[in-house]
């Protein structure tokens, strides 16, 4: 088997290319398939740029030569062969980093502005040129999560009008979530309540969409009468008062709750150390479904553009989720390449297909789901434990760990693949 | 002797020259002995029924019997010599000679008494040497004539015969092939025999074998011996005929005394009974009832070699077949018309040629023929078949029997590793921050924070799940021990240094459970009576009180180890000393109260545990663990660990095993229900043990020692009484390095989680997952 036909296709209106079949060689790589497709371009239309390509066969990318990769796949070479083809992603470019005093515990991100938590027990506020713009100081103990309520230009308070004023919330390990309201304009924070109800480290709090509710988590269960040993999960509403109380608790998990986050506005999803991953339904305060693994969850991430749950747990291993499976237990695909607990994950915000992946082996990896066996890159900036990471919409990777950095990345999705 | 006797006076009389007068009294002699002989043969007849008994038994009894007879011819003939001669003979013969016709049988045997004393005088040789020269002396008298001896000269067949039958042959008997034996040529004349005489200085120690007629020179010790018998001295030389006598027969009553009372005259005639009883034999035996002798078996006995195995079997038959060793096949060479290649050029076939037989490689030289008709003879035909016949021969036929086994069935059946998941396979968080070995570490109950002690003085909290340090605590002393209080309701650290054990409050975990404790803590009132306790309890206050130190216990000797119990409210302490019998204290925190639970000292105490469930109180000295129940104060069961000295110790949750690591390499298991023995003994580490540690959920047991590495050991514990705990090592856990001959020093399981923890000598702790 020296030749294979195939047939290569596009989505990109601006790379296509005749659609007949061509015999290439089966040992041909990804390069060779590359600068096939630049001479079918460069014959086309003579203002053609050299473009690196990057090759799908059923979906999945080509990483080693076209014989060998089918091989695996199983797939006929009698027949011609479908070969996709996309403006291959470029690297993620290194931009800043920021100094922390201590280790990162957490960090998000929006268009503007960082906001990041630290074991200095402050959230900080950076700009994305990573000046420090605000230190937020007020926990006893470390902060553990941070999130953005809202970044609303105009905030009604009370009776007075604030302009660039943003609400932010902070977790720590005090058992105590910290609503501060900051107002860009004149750099002003200022705590507008204090969560109580935690009978134990406060270790992750999510935000719904509507920006309205917030939902926390402990690590640490309260220890009541009748249920011993269970944690709570708290969800609030925004009401006035200095001190706050849980509107509702969620309780089934036995252990340490890691990661929580909103599904839509009706559901939200936690993450446990007892192995398994809750589906709740916010109205009503009822578990909806459980997906069972076999090791402790430490992260999830949930993106509604391929309806699938991301979850990192302490067996090295990326797993894909679907959360709309009722009997649970049902991984669709593992990613494997970290040698380390994988502490944090986030799917890309506009690529279905991407995520992010931080570790204790000082790696955050970018994936792509259509390669499972290898991550599309490394970043191997941090010098110790990550403990944090996240993407944002405008393309932009943050990682943070035990380090005292926060790395930032520009990775810049072709606007071509985007709507694919 | 009385032959010797006469031997003597044949000499004595070859003196005299009597020569004629004796060779007649030896010619009567004879007579008479056949006379003798003849009476002996009626008496004997008389006791023919001994005779014949005799002869069924064993021969040596046949030879005395010979013996016997041959002794009553001699001795008859010296009581004949002694009748004519000179009646010098001593009373015993004349006496004898008064006997003798009464009865033969007591004669004889009084002869086969005394010949025994002449054996035991001179031992046979020398006497029957002796005898033989004086025969041969006396036949120089007359040669042939008078002969009694029955000692016959092997080389001569013709027996005890007069030689003189033989005196004009020209031979004098035959040898034992039947050849004639020659008489010595005898040319010596008077004259040659007076020369003979005069010159040769040996001629009269020379005398004349009867037999064979030749001459035979005596050596000194035979002429010795003559001289010695003609002095009437006793022919051994070594023969002290002047011992001391023993007077055997004297009035002192001995436990086995000895009379000189004669025999009584029944010891000489035959028991009645007996010949009652022989007679009935006798007449059995005449009437053919019984045979005096079972007639002997001609025809040889086999046995079947094969008897056993069945003939029918072909495998019994060719169990020890070895097959031939086959010839190799003829090749393209062997052909009478072989390719041209397998011919040999002329520089092969000089060189074949000029090749020892031994090294060539063909045994011939391929030719070729034009048809097979051509072929001659083939001139090693003989040779090669001989070689086959060799080597069928020589063949090796030992069997080499081969044990097939199959290395998979030695290896006890074990389940697979992967199938007793989860356990702890990585290593996943190093916690550092310690600058000494760190020597115990204990696990928060909810599983959120991690406490270890060091030598560098200080105690550190961690957070687990991110390696992070997030209290630093320090302390008087090299840190021994650490303890997290296992009841959730109450948050405090037992850490001992020195003498000292102090109750930390870290603050970690719920506020309202570290307020609560601190007030459990202040709320305690003094008691009205004031006890006199070994241990001092105080209130931290100050900078100590700041950190977090809320009790301090001040101890008499060093503490060691620090264990709590599951309520959380008792604390046991080790005070390792092997002299006192304060070794172990239990404190009630709630009171502020200290116990001594022991009176006496059982030895150095290693380490104690509480029992999870029941009130038992295991103490681990350096052989064994005791188990004492606490309420009936009593000791339940002493384990005997099989091990030098215990190091660690570590209870089931269940509470019915038990496991104990020790300083020679070993971890011993106990069931308590099945016996006060190991039920099983690992020896995995190549270095002693330190610690160990069982998992509160998971079946899982953990041991940490010098070589750095820690092993996981599956040890699952069935409800089922009768099924034994399955024990598997699945992993080898490695991570820390050795230093200063220290490895491994504390580990700990995750309460909730497949987790271990290690602490080790290079100052870390490691989180395997």
């Amino acid at each position: 088997m020296s030749q294979v036909q195939a047939r290569f296709f596009t989505e990109n209106k601006k790379y296509l290319i005749d659609d007949v079949p061509f015999s290439i060689p089966a040992a041909s790589e990804v390069a060779d398939l590359s600068g096939v497709i630049n001479k079918l371009l460069e014959a086309k239309n003579d203002g053609h740029k050299h473009v690196e390509f990057d090759f799908l066969v059923r979906g999945q990318f080509l990483r080693t030569s076209l014989a060998s990769h089918m091989e695996k796949e199983n797939i006929s070479t009698e027949e011609v062969v479908e070969i996709e083809y996309v403006e291959k992603f470029t690297a993620p470019q290194p931009e800043e980093c920021i100094m922390h005093d201590d280790w990162i515990s957490s960090v998000e991100a929006d268009s503007e502005w960082i906001l990041t938590g630290s074991y200095d027990k402050t959230a900080r506020i950076w700009s994305m040129e990573g000046k420090a713009v605000m230190t937020v100081a007020g926990h006893t103990d470390v902060v553990k999560d941070v999130a953005w309520v809202k970044r609303s230009e105009n905030l009604q308070t009370g009776s007075l009008v604030v302009n660039d004023a943003s609400l932010l919330l902070t977790a720590s390990l005090d058992q105590t979530i910290m609503l501060w309201e900051w107002n860009s304009e004149r750099n002003k924070v200022e705590a507008r309540h204090c969560c109580r109800g935690h009978a134990g480290s406060v270790d992750t709090v999510a935000v719904d969409p509507t920006r309205t509710k917030v939902c926390v988590l402990p690590t640490v269960e309260e220890d009541e009468i009748e249920e011993p040993n269970r944690p709570r999960k708290k969800q609030k509403t925004e009401q006035m008062g200095l001190t706050r109380t849980p509107l509702m608790t969620f309780s089934g998990h036995n252990e340490a709750v890691s990661s929580v986050l909103w599904m839509d506005a009706e559901e939200l999803c936690s993450a446990s150390w007892d192995h398994t991953i809750r589906l709740w339904d916010a109205e009503t305060g009822e578990q909806k479904s459980t997906l069972t693994g076999s090791k402790v969850f430490n992260s999830i991430s949930y993106s509604p553009l391929c309806r699938r749950l991301a979850s990192g747990s302490t067996d090295r291993h990326v797993r894909l989720w679907d959360p709309r499976s009722k009997d649970g237990s049902l991984v669709l695909l593992s990613l494997t390449s970290h040698n380390g607990w994988v502490t944090a994950v986030r799917w890309s915000p506009s690529h279905e297909h991407q995520l992010v992946s931080g570790s204790l082996d000082n790696v955050v990896k970018l994936w792509d789901t259509r390669s499972c066996k290898a991550p599309l890159y490394d970043l191997a900036a941090h010098e110790d434990k990550i403990l944090c990471v996240d993407w944002t919409e405008n393309g932009l990777i943050l990682s943070g760990g035990a380090d005292n950095k926060l790395y930032t990345y520009r990775y810049s999705t072709c606007v071509s693949d985007a709507g694919a | 002797m009385t032959k010797l006797k006469n031997k003597k006076r044949n000499l004595e009389e070859n003196e005299d020259e009597q020569l004629p007068i004796f060779d007649k009294d030896g010619g009567e002699d004879a007579h008479l002995d056949d006379g003798d002989e003849d009476q002996g043969d009626l008496s004997d007849s008389e006791e023919s029924v001994f005779s014949g008994l005799e002869e069924s038994g064993s021969e040596s009894d046949d030879e005395e019997e010979e013996d016997e007879e041959d002794g009553s011819e001699e001795k008859s003939s010296d009581i004949e010599e002694d009748k004519t001669a000179d009646g010098d003979g001593d009373d015993q013969l004349s006496a004898k000679e008064v006997i003798k016709p009464q009865t033969d049988g007591q004669n004889s045997k009084e002869k086969k008494k005394k010949k025994k004393a002449a054996g035991k005088e001179g031992g046979e040789e020398s006497v029957a040497s002796v005898r033989d020269s004086g025969l041969q002396i006396s036949s120089q008298v007359d040669e042939y004539e008078h002969d009694t001896s029955d000692e016959e000269d092997i080389r001569n067949t013709v027996g005890n015969i007069p030689m003189e039958w033989y005196k004009d042959y020209p031979h004098i008997g035959y040898d034992l092939e039947g050849k004639k034996i020659f008489k010595p040529i005898r040319n010596k004349d008077e004259l040659d025999e007076f020369l003979d005489k005069m010159e040769n200085p040996d001629y009269w120690r020379t005398v004349q074998d009867k037999m064979t007629g030749a001459d035979i020179r005596l050596s000194d010790e035979q002429v010795d011996l003559v001289h010695r018998l003609q002095q009437g001295k006793f022919g051994d030389v070594n023969f002290n005929e002047y011992e001391p006598a023993i007077d055997f027969f004297s009035n002192e009553v001995m436990i086995h005394p000895v009379t000189n009372r004669p025999q009584d005259k029944r010891s000489f005639i035959p028991s009645l009974i007996e010949k009652e009883k022989v007679g009935k034999l006798v007449h059995a035996i005449k009437m053919g009832w019984i045979k005096p002798r079972r007639p002997k078996e001609t025809t040889p006995q086999y046995y079947d070699l094969w008897a056993k195995e069945d003939p029918n079997s072909i495998l019994g038959r060719h169990k020890m077949h070895v097959p031939a060793p086959k010839m190799k096949l003829p090749g393209h060479e062997e052909s009478y018309n072989p390719p041209p290649e397998y011919l040999l050029s002329e520089e092969e076939r000089l060189a074949w040629e000029q090749q020892d037989p031994e090294y060539r490689k063909l045994s011939f030289l391929p030719q070729k023929f034009a048809c097979l008709r051509a072929v001659p003879a083939y001139s090693r035909f003989i040779h090669e078949r001989f070689e086959r016949c060799l080597d069928l021969y020589l063949c090796p036929r030992q069997r080499k029997m081969r044990v097939n086994v199959n290395p998979e069935d030695l290896i006890p059946k074990l389940p697979k590793p992967k199938d007793l998941q989860p356990f702890p396979t990585t290593q996943s968080l190093v916690y550092r921050g310690h600058s000494s070995l760190v020597r115990s570490i204990s696990v928060s109950p909810s599983g959120q924070w991690l406490v270890s002690g060091s030598d560098d003085c200080t105690v550190r909290f961690w957070e687990v799940s991110t390696a992070r340090c997030l209290k630093t605590v320090e302390v008087g002393g090299a840190v021994k021990g650490v303890a997290w209080n296992p009841n959730p309701s109450i948050c405090l650290v037992a850490v001992s240094y020195d003498d000292t054990v102090v109750l930390l409050n870290p603050g970690l975990g719920d506020r309202l459970v570290c307020t609560a404790t601190d007030q459990l803590i202040s709320s305690y009132e003094e008691p009205e009576e004031v006890m006199d306790q070994s241990v001092q309890w105080a209130v931290a206050e100050g900078e100590g009180h700041e950190q977090g130190h809320r009790l301090i216990l001040k101890h008499p000797k060093t503490v060691r180890q620090v264990t709590w119990h599951g309520k959380g409210d008792y604390l046991a302490c080790v005070m390792p000393d092997n002299g006192s019998s304060l070794q172990v204290v239990i404190h009630q925190v709630s009171k502020r109260r200290t116990q001594n639970p022991f009176r006496k000292n059982k030895g150095l105490v290693q380490c104690v545990s509480f029992h999870p469930i029941r009130p038992y109180f295991f103490v681990a000295t350096q052989r064994y663990v005791r188990v004492y129940n606490l309420i009936k104060q009593e000791l339940t069961k002493k384990l005997m660990a099989n091990c030098k000295w215990i190091s660690s110790m570590a209870i089931h949750p269940g509470g019915d095993n038990v496991i104990c690591g020790s300083y020679d390499c070993r971890l011993a298991w106990f069931d308590l229900d099945l016996s006060t023995k190991p039920y099983k003994v690992l020896r995995h580490h190549k270095k002693a043990l330190r610690s160990v540690a069982y998992h509160r959920h998971y079946p899982l047991f953990a041991s940490g020692s010098d070589d750095g590495s820690v092993i996981v050991c599956h040890g699952m514990v069935y409800n089922d009484l009768l099924q034994n705990p399955l024990i598997v090592p699945v992993k080898v856990l490695k991570g820390h390095t050795i230093t200063h001959d220290l490895g491994v020093l504390d580990v700990t399981f995750h309460p909730t989680q497949p987790w271990v923890f290690s602490s080790g000598a290079d100052g870390t702790v490691r989180l395997f997952t």
